[in-house]
């Protein structure tokens, strides 16, 4: 079979807005969670949140936007951006610059975008509200294309002039884990030799204060344990934005231009849980078969993992879940194979969360270290005989695993092997 | 004529109806919308919204447009005339378009339809257009692009003596191109072995395009055809060449309307090799007469081949009511 390659990736996170600041935070276990200000208000039930630094995208007009100055971008493309897309251009930016690709590289019929996100409730909301107050006439031209789910890949693909495959998709959480999972299969396929995988989430406001309404935001006030992952504790997630980027290239293409790539996506798999609209199956059943499904796609066996990107997002429900279909999956190896969420240094980046650890996992693979499972103090008894490592360590790995479940009980696990 | 629709009240009963009292929350809105406009243009709006005078109206549409155009391209506006055009000179797409009219109408308390906006390709046109919906006069007859078979097909002047490749022709004024070509007859002469445009040549064009306006009929009385047969030089006055113009080179010619009175009409006129000013003239006249009889109803012109002379040209401009995929 073909094979796949990440060449190149683009970062802007909570734990850093570059490749080299986002290795550093995964190693050094820096989180990226504050009191998030619009959130200290009594009504308010959450308090912590992880936005993205050094950007100031609060306001409805993309012209008072301020972002760091090594990004410049025109006021036509400016105009129709969400606070996601515009991430997203800087985190493509980076992403093209990391794999060395010239203009000519990226648009042509060969080089296609899958992304991710869920719109941007915010913008959105805005627009109606203006639409029934001043009337339509009235709201910005370009309201619709920034706002609207799908925002990331109608911007990007017209300012970068991809040319190739492009669409989104819209799993939740699962979302940019399925944008990665589709994109290899569209180079194994044949059909396209170059593919930007994009996850992508505003991360204010208006994309997590919802989910406190499901009670499934974690109350604590204190940054540097509101997100623990598989700790006894846990009490919900916190909420992250921003934007991460892949590039994903045909083998052919990689000798081609000389690159030395992250690692290879080996392949993936997907299962649904037919259970429920937003709970987890409780025998993570669905998150099961797809990991095995993954591993069947490229023949790899449970012996070979040696490190689990959990989806873990510290839901009580969530992570107990995942923890069962991976003891399901990895039977007598669970006590060899490393598992981490870094969830509990980013807080849960909803549409980006999949293509952002995927990211992570192409990262250690190229420099050789598991990263840690933060901010445990009392590990769940339900993850005994599990090996979670609670600080980053050093090691040489060659598969690696990234699960993803969104609601509807979409699951979908990612490949990594190195290259 | 669509109806103009001015909330503030300034309409075509504008003389008789009071303006509408220009409060401090007003002036507070007109400055948070214009605020990334220069200062002349908020200064210029805050008298217009007080005293309704269209005076300003010029200040304040090249103050919105500028705030819209990227910042490389603003000095071309400053430096540029009423002839620069929005998409090709100005990088003003449609949507961009949309995003000028919106604030316009915003600060003028005015209201436009999307078919009005279809036919605005200048600078020029954008403030023809403000203005007679300010006024409460009738649109102008929107630009027409005409082809170069158009160009034959209607100018009593024909090749190899014909200057004008294609042509706009608006109610403000006139441009056409000519590439010079190394072929015209009298570069074998001017000069031996050192072909050069003659000045004349380069006010013969500029004469031609203005009877191409006064044949577009945007001048004279209403209702009443000028004669081809009957267009004659008269007389110019300051004329100045600034630059020499060579085969390759594409002239953009400009002629602007400055009086006329029967049989005479006046206009100035300019050109372009790119950016390069190549030849300036402040007045060419023409004389003019009517045809004699009634004129009818334009009818389809189809003659040796030549079809539908009289039907507007297609406009290339993309249109105003966005090419929205969605």
């Amino acid at each position: 079979m073909p094979k796949v390659f990440v060449t190149g990736l683009g970062f802007i996170t909570s734990i850093g807005n570059d490749r080299a600041t986002v290795s550093r935070s995964l190693r050094e276990l820096n989180h990226g969670m504050q009191l998030y200000p619009p959130f200290q208000k009594p009504e308010v039930p959450v308090k912590v949140a992880a936005p993205i630094r050094d950007f100031n995208v609060e306001s409805a007009d993309p012209e008072d936007w301020t972002f760091p100055s090594a990004y410049r971008i025109r006021r036509d493309v400016l105009r129709s951006l969400s606070p996601n897309s515009l991430f997203a251009y800087c985190a493509m930016q980076q992403a093209i610059k990391d794999a060395a690709l010239n203009d000519g590289d990226i648009s042509n019929e060969e080089t296609g975008l899958y992304a991710a996100s869920g719109g941007s409730p915010h913008l959105l909301a805005r627009l109606v509200n203006q639409m029934h107050a001043q009337g339509v006439m009235r709201c910005p031209p370009l309201g619709i294309v920034a706002s609207i789910a799908g925002t990331v890949q109608f911007n990007l693909v017209a300012h970068f002039k991809i040319r190739g495959a492009s669409t989104g998709f819209s799993s939740a959480c699962a979302s940019s884990s399925h944008a990665m999972g589709f994109a290899y299969d569209e180079i194994v396929l044949g059909r396209q030799s170059r593919m930007f995988v994009i996850g992508a989430e505003d991360g204010n406001v208006e994309t997590i204060l919802p989910f406190a309404g499901m009670r499934a935001l974690s109350a604590n006030v204190d940054p540097a344990t509101a997100s623990r992952p598989f700790d006894v504790a846990r009490d919900g997630f916190v909420g992250t934005g921003g934007a991460a980027v892949l590039v994903l290239e045909s083998e052919d293409e990689v000798r081609r231009r000389g690159v030395t790539p992250y690692c290879e996506v080996a392949g993936w798999g997907q299962a649904s849980d037919g259970h429920n609209v937003a709970i987890s199956h409780p025998e993570g059943t669905g998150l099961r078969i797809a990991m095995e499904r993954a591993l069947r796609s490229c023949g790899l066996r449970v012996q070979d993992i040696d490190y689990v990107n959990a989806h873990a997002t510290s839901t009580p429900i969530g992570d107990l879940s995942e923890v069962k279909a991976l003891k399901a999956v990895l039977g007598p190896e669970a006590a060899r194979v490393a598992v981490s969420s870094t969830k509990a240094l980013t807080g849960h980046g909803l549409s980006l969360a999949g293509a952002m650890e995927s990211g992570f996992c192409a990262l250690a693979l190229r420099e050789g270290f598991i990263p840690g499972s933060a901010h445990i103090t009392q590990l769940d008894p339900a993850c005994a005989g599990m090996n979670i490592p609670r600080t980053t360590e050093t090691a040489s790995c060659r598969v690696m695993l990234n699960n993803s479940s969104g609601f509807g009980g979409a699951n979908v696990c990612v490949v990594l092997r190195r290259a | 004529m669509p109806d103009v629709v001015p909330s503030s009240g300034a309409s075509h009963a504008r003389a008789e109806a009071a303006p509408k009292p220009f409060t401090p929350e007003d002036e507070v809105a007109v400055r948070d919308s214009l605020k990334r406009c220069s200062p002349a243009t908020v200064e210029a709006a805050l008298l217009f919204r007080r005293t309704l005078d269209p005076v300003h109206l010029p200040v304040i549409v090249l103050g919105v447009i500028e705030r819209f155009v990227e910042s490389e391209l603003r000095p071309k506006l400053r430096d540029g005339d009423d002839d620069l055009r929005l998409v090709e000179d100005l990088g003003v797409d449609s949507l961009t378009m949309m995003e000028i009219v919106m604030l316009v109408e915003e600060v003028l308390q005015m209201q436009t339809n999307n078919d009005e906006l279809r036919n605005l390709r200048t600078v020029g046109d954008v403030k023809t257009f403000i203005d007679c919906k300010i006024r409460g006069l009738p649109l102008p007859k929107p630009t027409k692009f005409i082809p170069v078979e158009q160009v034959v097909a209607v100018m009593p002047i024909q090749p190899p003596f014909l200057f004008i490749n294609e042509a706009q022709v608006g109610s403000a004024g006139a441009q056409g191109k000519y590439k010079i070509t190394g072929q015209e007859f009298f570069l074998q002469g001017h000069f031996k072995n050192n072909p050069v445009l003659p000045a004349s040549i380069m006010l013969e064009a500029l004469g031609q395009l203005a009877v191409l306006y006064l044949l577009e009929g945007s001048l004279g009385e209403p209702g009443r055809t000028i004669d081809p047969t009957k267009i004659f030089f008269t007389s110019c006055e300051g004329v100045r060449c600034h630059r020499v113009c060579r085969p390759g080179d594409v002239l953009t010619l400009s002629i602007r309307p400055k009086r006329a009175k029967m049989p005479l009409a006046t206009f100035e006129g300019s050109i372009r090799v790119g950016q390069e000013k190549a030849a300036v003239a402040e007045e060419i006249t023409l004389t003019f007469a009517y045809a004699e009889e009634a004129p009818v109803p334009a009818p389809v012109v189809e003659a040796n081949g030549v079809v539908e002379v009289a039907r507007p040209a297609v406009a290339t401009v993309p249109n105003l009511a966005a090419a929205v995929s969605a």
